[in-house]
C-alpha cells in the first residue's frame, strides 16, 4: 500500500519540516551548551559536516537509488550488522517522536488545556497522527506541504513579529568566542537535523532520484539558515541569560507578539495552533518511516499494521518519559551517542558501499 | 462494520466539541489593574474589574485580599465572587513602594508571572509612590479605570521616550542582563495620577528616585534618537531665553583601562530657540548665539554631571548600560573586572560632553 513515491520537493518539505521541530525542541540546549550568543557558529559547523556526509552518502547510495539504509546495508553486511542498524533506526525514531509527542502535549495541556488529562491529548494526537500515516507517504507529503505554506511560514512571521523593543546588540560578543561550547554543541546541532537521518529513507521514495543531492543540498541550507535564524531572534529578544533560562523559548517568544491591528486577544494562541500543525504533521512523518524501517528490518509485506503497534509503544514512551526540560540535564551523553550513530552509521555504509562499486 | 464505525464516529462528535470547561463571557470578571502592597509577611492585592458586563465601561469594582501570592490571589478570588477572574486583559501592576524595597518579595513576584503560562508578561508595570492600594483607589473623574489610564499613560511614555521601560517583560530582561531597572513610579495627583519619575530596581530592590531632569539626562544618553529634553531656560543680560532640542546625536566611547572604566558620550543637540523678547535684535548677533550655547551646554552639563554622580556615587546603579557595553564589545577585558563590576563602576570616570547647533530662531528674528 506504500509503493506511491514523492516529488523531490514533497521530499524536501519533509525534511525541512521535520527538522524545524526537533530544532526548536532542542533549541534550549545549544541556548544553554554555549556561554554567549555564539550558538550559530555550532549549527554551521554541524551544517557543514552534515553536508560532507549527505555527499558522500549519495555518490555511494547511486547504485542503490531504490533502497533505504537499511536494504542497502542488508546488501553491503552480515545480517546481523543490518539487524542492528535496523533496530537503532527504529529505536532513534521512536524515541525522538515520543519527545516530541510529550513535549507537545505538555505546551498544549499548559498553555490551551489547562485541565485535560495529559495522556488524553497523547491519545488523540497518536490516533489522529496513524490514521494520517496509514494513508501513505504521498498524503503526508501533500499534508507536509499545505502545513509548510499555510502554518510553518506564518508561525514563523508571528514569531518575527514577536521580536518588537527586541536589542539587536545581543548577538555580540562574537569574540573571544567560547570555543569549548561551541565544539560541545555541534553534537547536539546535528542532532537537531533530523532530516538527514530521515533523508536515508525519503530519498528512495522520490520519483526522480538524480535531483536527491540537489535537494538535500538545499535542505540543509534551507534548514540552516530557518535554525540560525531562530536561534538568533530568541537571542535578540531575550540576551543570552534570559533565552538559558527559558524552557520553551518558541512558546515565550510567542507572548511577546505585538502585531499592529491584530484582532486577537492572544496571538501566543494563534501561533500555538499554528504550531499543532506543523508538530502534527512531523509526527505523522516519523511514524511514517519508523514504520517504513520496521517493515525493512522484520522484512514483512504487509506493512500497515506496523502503524497501529507504534501505537501503544508511543503512548507508553510518551507518558512514561519525563517533559524534556526535565531531561536537559541528563541528556547530553545520550545525544552525543545518537548523534555519532546517526553521522557513523550512514558514513560507514557509505564507505563499505564504494568500496564494494570499486571491487567490482 | 464500516458503516457502524462512521455512525460512532458521527455520534462521538456531539461529546467531542472540547468546551466542556468553558466559561462564558458573562460569567468572567476581567482583572484591568492590580496593585501589590506588603501587608507583614504577606501581600495585599487591590484589583480593579471594569464593569464591562453590565455595559457600563466607566464603572468598576474593587476587590481586596491577602495572600501569599498570585495563585493564592486567584484562590480567594474564585472563593469571594460568583464569577470567574480572568487575568486575559489585565493591563497594569502596580508595586507598592515597601514591597518593591524588599528583594525576596519582589524576586517571588516576579518569578510567579514569568513562571505562569497564563499570565501575560506583557502587562505594564509601575512601582506606587507609598501605597499601591491608594494608586488603585484614586477616582479619576476623565478616565475612572485607573488600569486603561495607566496603560494608556505608560504607552505614551515609553513612545516618547520618557521612560525606558514600561512592561514586565522590560522589566525582567533589564534586571536579568544589568541587574538594574528604571521602572516608571506612579503618584497620586490631586484627583488623577502622575507619572514623573522613575525607580532605581537593582537586583529586585527599589533602592531610590530619578528626578524627572535626572531621568531625561539618562534617557539622552541610553536612547538619544528618540530622546525628548525638556526645554533648556536660560538667562543672559536679564532676559529669559528658552531653547528646544529637536534632534540629538550622540557617539560614546567606552573602555576598560585596566581596571578603570572610561566612558565618554559627546551629545550633539540640535535646538530652536521657542522663546525669547520682542524688540530685541540680539539673536542676529552670532557672538550672543555662542553665549546662549555656552550658558545652555553649562545648564545641562551640570544636569548630567549630577545624574552620573548620583547614579555612581549615591545608588552604585549603572542605569546607563555600560556594563552591557562592555560585556559586548570588550569581553576579554570586562571579564577580568566582572566579579568586582560594582566596585569598578563606582570608580568610573564617566564624562558627557555636550555640543550645541543652533538650527532656527523660529519665524521671526
Amino acid at each position: 500500500m506504500f509503493n506511491q513515491d514523492i516529488t523531490p520537493y514533497q521530499n524536501l518539505s519533509i525534511l525541512v519540516l521535520v527538522s524545524f521541530v526537533l530544532q526548536s525542541m532542542l533549541m534550549p540546549i545549544i541556548l544553554t551548551g554555549v556561554n554567549g550568543p555564539e550558538g550559530w557558529i555550532s549549527i554551521l559547523i554541524a551544517a557543514f559536516l552534515l553536508y560532507i556526509a549527505i555527499k558522500a552518502i549519495n555518490k555511494a547510495m547511486k547504485k542503490h537509488d531504490e533502497d533505504t539504509i537499511i536494504s542497502v546495508s542488508d546488501k553491503l553486511f552480515p545480517k546481523f550488522i543490518s539487524k542492528f542498524i535496523g533496530v537503532y533506526y527504529i529505536l532513534m525514531f521512536l524515541t525522538v517522536n515520543s519527545l516530541i509527542l510529550k513535549d507537545f502535549a505538555e505546551q498544549i495541556k499548559l498553555m490551551m488545556m489547562f485541565r485535560t488529562p495529559i495522556s488524553t491529548i497523547i491519545i488523540t494526537v497518536l490516533l489522529t497522527a496513524s490514521y494520517a500515516t496509514k494513508k501513505g507517504i504521498h498524503s503526508i507529503a501533500n499534508i507536509t506541504n499545505i502545513a509548510l505554506l499555510t502554518s510553518l511560514i506564518p508561525y514563523l512571521l508571528i514569531i518575527v513579529f514577536s521580536t518588537y523593543y527586541a536589542d539587536y546588540t545581543n548577538i555580540f560578543p562574537v569574540y573571544p568566542a567560547d570555543v569549548e561550547g561551541i565544539l560541545k554543541s555541534v553534537p547536539n546541532a546535528m542532532l537537531s537535523f533530523l532530516g538527514f537521518s530521515v533523508l536515508l529513507f525519503s530519498n528512495s521514495r522520490v520519483v526522480t532520484k538524480e535531483k536527491n543531492m540537489k535537494i538535500n543540498k538545499k535542505y540543509l541550507v534551507i534548514s540552516s539558515v530557518l535554525y540560525i535564524g531562530s536561534y538568533i531572534l530568541i537571542i535578540v529578544k531575550f540576551g543570552t541569560k534570559e533565552a538559558a533560562n527559558l524552557v520553551w523559548p518558541f512558546v515565550s517568544i510567542m507572548k511577546f507578539v505585538n502585531i499592529p491591528g491584530f484582532f486577537f486577544e492572544s496571538t501566543e494562541i494563534v501561533g500555538l495552533c499554528l504550531q499543532i500543525v506543523v508538530i502534527f504533521t512531523s509526527i505523522c512523518i516519523l511514524a511514517f518511516f519508523t514504520n517504513l524501517a520496521m517493515q525493512e528490518t522484520f522484512k514483512t509485506r504487509e506493512n500497515g499494521y506496523f502503524i497501529f503497534i507504534q501505537i501503544p509503544i508511543l503512548y507508553l514512551m510518551a507518558a512514561g518519559l519525563p517533559g524534556m526540560y526535565m531531561m536537559f540535564p541528563y541528556i547530553q551523553i545520550p545525544i552525543y551517542i545518537i548523534s555519532g550513530m546517526n553521522l557513523l552509521i550512514p558514513l560507514i555504509v557509505a564507505y563499505a558501499g564504494s568500496r564494494k562499486k570499486r571491487s567490482i | 462494520m464500516k458503516r457502524i464505525i462512521i455512525s460512532l464516529l458521527i455520534i462521538s462528535t456531539v461529546f467531542l466539541f472540547g468546551c466542556w470547561d468553558s466559561v462564558e463571557i458573562n460569567k468572567r470578571e476581567y482583572l484591568f489593574a492590580v496593585g501589590i502592597d506588603k501587608q507583614d509577611d504577606k501581600l495585599k492585592f487591590t484589583s480593579e474589574i471594569p464593569k464591562i458586563n453590565e455595559g457600563s465601561e466607566e464603572e468598576r469594582l474593587i476587590y481586596s485580599n491577602e495572600g501569599k501570592s498570585f495563585a493564592d490571589f486567584y484562590h480567594l478570588n474564585y472563593l469571594h465572587s460568583d464569577k470567574v477572574i480572568s487575568d486575559r486583559l489585565m493591563q497594569v501592576i502596580v508595586l507598592g513602594e515597601e514591597l518593591a524595597r524588599d528583594s525576596d518579595k519582589l524576586k517571588e513576584i516576579f518569578d510567579e508571572i514569568q513562571r505562569s503560562p497564563q499570565m501575560n508578561r506583557r502587562v505594564k508595570i509601575c512601582i506606587a509612590k507609598g501605597k499601591a492600594e491608594d494608586i488603585i483607589n484614586t477616582e479619576i473623574p476623565s478616565n475612572p479605570i485607573v488600569g486603561r489610564f495607566l496603560s494608556d499613560m505608560l504607552v505614551k511614555l515609553k513612545r516618547e521616550s520618557y521612560q525606558d521601560v514600561f512592561t514586565f517583560d522590560e522589566a525582567i530582561l533589564h534586571l536579568g542582563q544589568t541587574g538594574n531597572a528604571m521602572i516608571p513610579v506612579v503618584e497620586v495627583n490631586q484627583k488623577s495620577l502622575k507619572i514623573e519619575r522613575a525607580a532605581i530596581v537593582k537586583e529586585y530592590e527599589l533602592i531610590g528616585f530619578l528626578e524627572t531632569d535626572e531621568l531625561e539626562a539618562v534617557m539622552l544618553l541610553l536612547d538619544p534618537a528618540n530622546a525628548n529634553i525638556r526645554n533648556i531656560n536660560i538667562e543672559i543680560d536679564d532676559t529669559t531665553i528658552s531653547l528646544g532640542a529637536v534632534d540629538v546625536s550622540m557617539t560614546d566611547n567606552i573602555k576598560l583601562q585596566g581596571e578603570k572604566i572610561q566612558a565618554d558620550y559627546y551629545v550633539t543637540l540640535y535646538c530652536y530657540i521657542d522663546s525669547f523678547t520682542i524688540g530685541n535684535n540680539s539673536l542676529e548677533d552670532r557672538n550672543f548665539l555662542n553665549r546662549v550655547k555656552e550658558e545652555s551646554i553649562k545648564k545641562i552639563s551640570e544636569t548630567s554631571t549630577n545624574t552620573v554622580d548620583k547614579l555612581k556615587s549615591t545608588y552604585n546603579a549603572d542605569l546607563l548600560q555600560i556594563k552591557d557595553k562592555l560585556y559586548k564589545y570588550h569581553k576579554s577585558d570586562y571579564e577580568k573586572i566582572m566579579d568586582k563590576y560594582d566596585e569598578v563602576f563606582a570608580q568610573a570616570d564617566i564624562n558627557v560632553y555636550y555640543n550645541m547647533e543652533i538650527k532656527s530662531v523660529g519665524l521671526i528674528k
